[in-house]
């Protein structure tokens, strides 16, 4: 047998669900929208029901069937007419639904016994209807306990407390809309309320009028020459007034939070939809002096409290502080002030009644006739899915294009019920939908992304019958009627090494249109005077392959000489490619340190190959080869397997070479046939080059990876706190790039470890020993002044025989200054050629 | 990350207010680092009311039959986790 510990908060304003667990205490949030609390609100709007936050939205307009504060006509006869469903709703069935609506925050249990939180001043009736609502929203076991008495629990049990004196707390209950202070007495056997005192009309909302009427409304008048302008917005004469009403009220509120942190802060008022904005300071002390009064009320309540039982502050141990309100630090000030007694605030106030009910609940036994609170083992409530009561057969599209998607869904047999749909980002909620055997519903879509949805049947008395959490629709991501790329278009970018890589724009079988706004930075300076070129090539093809193994399908080259001025390196470039459903790519490129923009439209049929872009990518590879073949000291020792691979180099190579010749032959800004053909053979030759050598390199890059790591592993303990994260930074989806199957992406990773290694590796002085006899053994005609070098090397010597490395350290400086060419730093960025990365 | 958010929406919203275009190029570069950093803003600014959207908050005034927001006093902000994307901030905003 278990115990309840499920603890709820059903509060005039806004109520929460807590579990105990562990010995802690969870506070559920709402699955839509996220908060903790759930405004105690119900509205009937055209067959719909909804519960809290979009509830509130309607209160505060004219909708005739929004009924709120019902926690005050608990325990009367008092019954709430629903136009929209000719329906007359007692307090009881009001409060049973906030009740069921917050058993939806719990995703995967089904609490059969609740512990319910009433006023200290509810009386046995008032009890004895929040028990009923228990019970019509279905729990088994409902436990009542008292507010402060729940709120005292919350604050005894985060803290050690001393038991075994008698002790009296008084309970502070600041909140939205309601004022309460009770008189509790604490002992070792029992938590009681002695008395209480309350105000049923005064909440947060008072003091957020008055900055409005003191702080807000003067400023107001002097600008929009205005008189009685607080009571025209308090009585929303126009809509002018309450729009305005709802602005400051918004600003209120986050003056009122801002002040709770700062000491001043500056506010800014927007008029006439920006016609006017004023913008003045608000110090702490200007609010204190306005909340005041209001601040006041609640002393005399307390004050009269104390009277009538013949208490003193000197009989009370602390005060406690309880709801949302209470934040405010002048509360807190001026309650100590006061009475000069402790003023506990060590728990969030505005949760402090749930975590109570919790606490309770936790130590509270379920009754052993109940049935044991239900668990679902997934989240996914594959149990409950499985016990479906009801067959329901739901027909949407999996793919749109459209910000709204038809929902139907269809009972076999007479149904008659609600549906419920909500979408599992927190942005969309149907609330109770009735419905009669068929439903169908537009539901909203969030562009770019699979759109997750819930859908949740009740039966008329409001009990789960059906659910289904899997309902997925995609927006934009396929589309049966655009045309899929058949290739990956990519734009070739700087490496920091010299070469050239592929950066993925479109993805092969994305539907066009499309468009994307890339940044990219300079990679190299542009001087006016110096004719450097910046290339922005757009290539067809596969992504991670060799650059120019793709075939160009946009070319841009922007001279230094049409800037307006010399263009540095890191500067930023951006670029917006768009494809239209013809395949027409426009190119715009913007570069906004020089203001220098450039737009270009290129049509699929009509190519533009650069002639020297052309000759460099086949040079480059030539090159390579060359370099490749050299290695190969003796051919005929070398392994059958390499001789095959370098037929196929020495093939590659000779293709190239009469490309290289035959490239010659065709006029300069010719757009032939002929170099179409020769770019087509291009392409095959460096394709076949880029499989044989792609996935060698790769590997090898892997390898060195891992190396690099390991080697620097080996020396982490030494790094300090900030090189040890930044390792952890490098390495950070370590799976997703290895296996990426981007050799120049890992290569650049492994750069940065080896950076890091070398910094971790030179902040001992000894490291600079082995360095030492690297200048030492230079050739001496490497330096500037010889005689000076080797006085230095004498100096440097002499420190090494006396381990003095501090003073190796300034001989390498020295020396260094001296070298005719410095040693190029490894981990410096080598610059780009086409001067973008 | 969200005070940050509400300062660049409430920049953006008084540059339009004034006419001032100069900023437009700094604005989509801000908001596409947003998207790379998982962030999406939702300013429903002119759109009906829709009560079943549960990413805003509405202040309603007067009684029209389709209410229209006319006022954004603060963006719905969404962040994609990894897993989806999830409501970080609740828009506030007037519909009339």
């Amino acid at each position: 047998m278990g115990n309840i510990n499920f603890g709820i908060d059903l509060g005039t304003t806004n109520s929460g669900i807590s579990k105990f667990a562990d010995g802690k205490v969870q506070i559920f949030k709402n699955p839509v929208g996220f908060s903790d609390t759930l405004p105690s609100i119900v509205a009937y709007k055209k067959g719909r029901i909804l519960i809290g936050d979009k509830a509130r939205e309607l209160l505060k307009s004219a909708h005739l069937d929004v009924f709120s504060s019902f926690k005050r006509k608990m325990g009367t006869e008092h019954l709430y007419s629903v136009a929209d469903t000719e329906e007359q709703k007692s307090p009881v069935e009001l409060s049973a639904m906030i009740l069921k609506e917050l058993q939806s925050f719990i995703q995967d249990e089904k609490p059969q016994s609740i512990v319910i939180t009433i006023p200290a001043s509810f009386d046995t009736v008032q009890s004895n209807a929040t028990k009923k609502a228990g019970l019509l929203a279905g729990f088994q076991q409902v436990v009542l306990l008292q507010e402060p008495i729940a709120a005292c629990l919350a604050y005894a049990n985060f803290q050690t407390q001393d038991q075994s004196e008698e002790k009296n707390w008084l309970v502070y209950d600041f909140g939205g809309g309601t004022f309460d202070v009770a008189l509790v007495k604490i002992n070792e056997r029992e938590l009681k309320i002695t008395d209480h005192e309350g105000n049923n009309f005064l909440g947060g909302v008072d003091l957020d009028h008055l900055v409005i009427e003191h702080l807000f409304v003067p400023k107001i008048e002097e600008v929009l020459n205005e008189e009685l302008l607080f009571k025209k917005l308090m009585s929303k004469e126009n809509s002018f007034y309450a729009k305005l009403y709802y602005e400051l009220l918004y600003k209120a509120e986050e003056i009122k939070k801002e002040l709770s942190v700062k000491e001043t802060i500056n506010t800014e008022l927007e008029l006439n939809d920006g016609d006017h904005y004023i913008d003045f300071e608000i110090s702490r002390n200007d609010f204190n002096r306005v909340i005041a009064p209001k601040v006041d009320e609640t002393i005399t309540l307390i004050k009269k409290l104390l009277e009538e039982n013949q208490k003193s502050a000197s009989d009370i141990e602390r005060i406690i502080l309880v709801g949302g309100t209470t934040y405010i630090p002048y509360i807190r000030e001026h309650l100590k002030e006061v009475f000069g007694i402790r003023v506990d605030h060590s728990i969030d106030p505005s949760t402090a009644v749930m975590v109570g009910a919790a606490y309770f609940a936790g130590t509270k036994e379920e009754d052993t006739q109940i049935s044991k609170t239900e668990t679902y083992l997934n989240s996914n409530h594959k149990e409950s899915q499985n016990s479906n009561k009801i067959d329901l057969k739901l027909i949407y599209e999996v793919n749109t294009q459209d910000d709204e998607e038809l929902l139907v869904g269809s009972v076999s047999g007479d149904f008659d019920g609600y549906y419920r749909i909500t979408r599992k980002d927190g942005g969309f909620d149907t609330g109770l939908m009735s419905f009669k055997n068929k439903f169908s519903e537009f539901v909203k879509i969030l562009p770019k992304q699979i759109n997750q949805f819930s859908l949740t049947v009740f039966d008329q008395n409001q009990n789960v019958v059906f659910e289904q959490n899997d309902i997925s629709i995609n927006h934009g991501i396929y589309n049966i009627s655009g045309q899929p790329l058949p290739n990956d278009i990519c734009l070739e970018v700087d490496d920091n090494f010299g070469s050239t890589y592929l950066e993925r724009i479109f993805k092969k079988n994305d539907i066009l249109p499309l468009k994307k706004t890339i940044y990219k930075t300079t990679s190299k300076n542009f001087n006016k005077e110096a004719n450097d070129k910046l290339i922005i090539n757009i290539l067809e093809g596969k992504n991670a392959t060799l650059p120019a193994s793709n075939m160009s399908i946009g070319y841009i080259e922007i001279n230094s000489k049409d800037l307006p001025i010399n263009l540095l390196k890191g500067m930023d470039i951006e670029l917006k490619f768009s494809m239209s459903e013809s395949r027409d790519l426009s190119v715009s490129v913007y570069i906004s340190s020089v203001d220098f923009e450039k737009n270009e439209v290129f049509n699929p049929h009509t190519k533009h190959i650069n002639k020297d872009k052309f000759q460099e990518d086949i040079d480059k590879v030539i090159d390579e080869i060359e370099t490749e073949l050299s290695y190969v000291q003796n051919v005929d020792e070398a392994d059958p397997e390499d001789i095959a691979v370098l037929v196929k180099f020495k093939n590659i190579k000779d293709e190239l070479f009469r490309i290289k010749f035959d490239l010659i032959e065709v006029q300069e800004d010719e757009q032939t046939e002929r170099i179409f053909q020769l770019d087509e053979r291009k392409r095959r030759a460096l394709q076949e080059y880029d499989k044989i050598v792609r996935f060698r390199d790769l590997i090898y890059e892997i390898e060195e990876y891992k190396n690099s790591k390991t080697d620097l592993e080996s020396q982490l303990e030494e790094a300090t706190q900030r090189q040890k994260e930044q390792f952890q930074k490098i390495i950070k989806d370590e799976k997703i790039f290895l296996e990426s199957n981007e050799k120049l992406l890992i290569k650049r990773k492994t750069k940065e470890l080896d950076k890091l290694h070398s910094e971790i590796y030179y902040q001992k002085d000894e490291a600079y020993a082995s360095l030492y006899y690297y200048y030492k053994y230079r050739d001496i005609d490497e330096y500037k002044d010889q005689k000076k070098a080797v006085k230095l090397f004498d100096a440097g010597d002499k420190a090494m025989e006396n381990n003095n490395f501090k003073e190796v350290k300034y001989v390498i400086q020295g020396l260094y200054d001296l070298l005719k060419v410095k040693p190029k730093n490894p981990f410096e960025d080598t610059d780009g050629n086409l001067g973008l990365k | 990350m969200l005070n940050i958010i509400n300062q660049i929406f409430e920049i953006e919203k008084k540059s339009k207010d004034q006419d001032i275009s100069i900023f437009e190029r700094n604005f989509e570069r801000i908001h596409h680092e947003l998207e790379e950093l998982g962030y999406s803003v939702n300013n429903p600014i002119g759109k009906l009311y829709d009560s079943r959207d549960t990413s805003l908050e509405t202040n309603l005034i007067g009684n029209s039959s389709k209410p229209i927001i006319t006022k954004v006093l603060k963006p719905a902000i969404f962040q994609n986790d990894g897993s989806g994307n999830i409501l970080l901030q609740k828009g506030i905003v007037i519909a009339e």
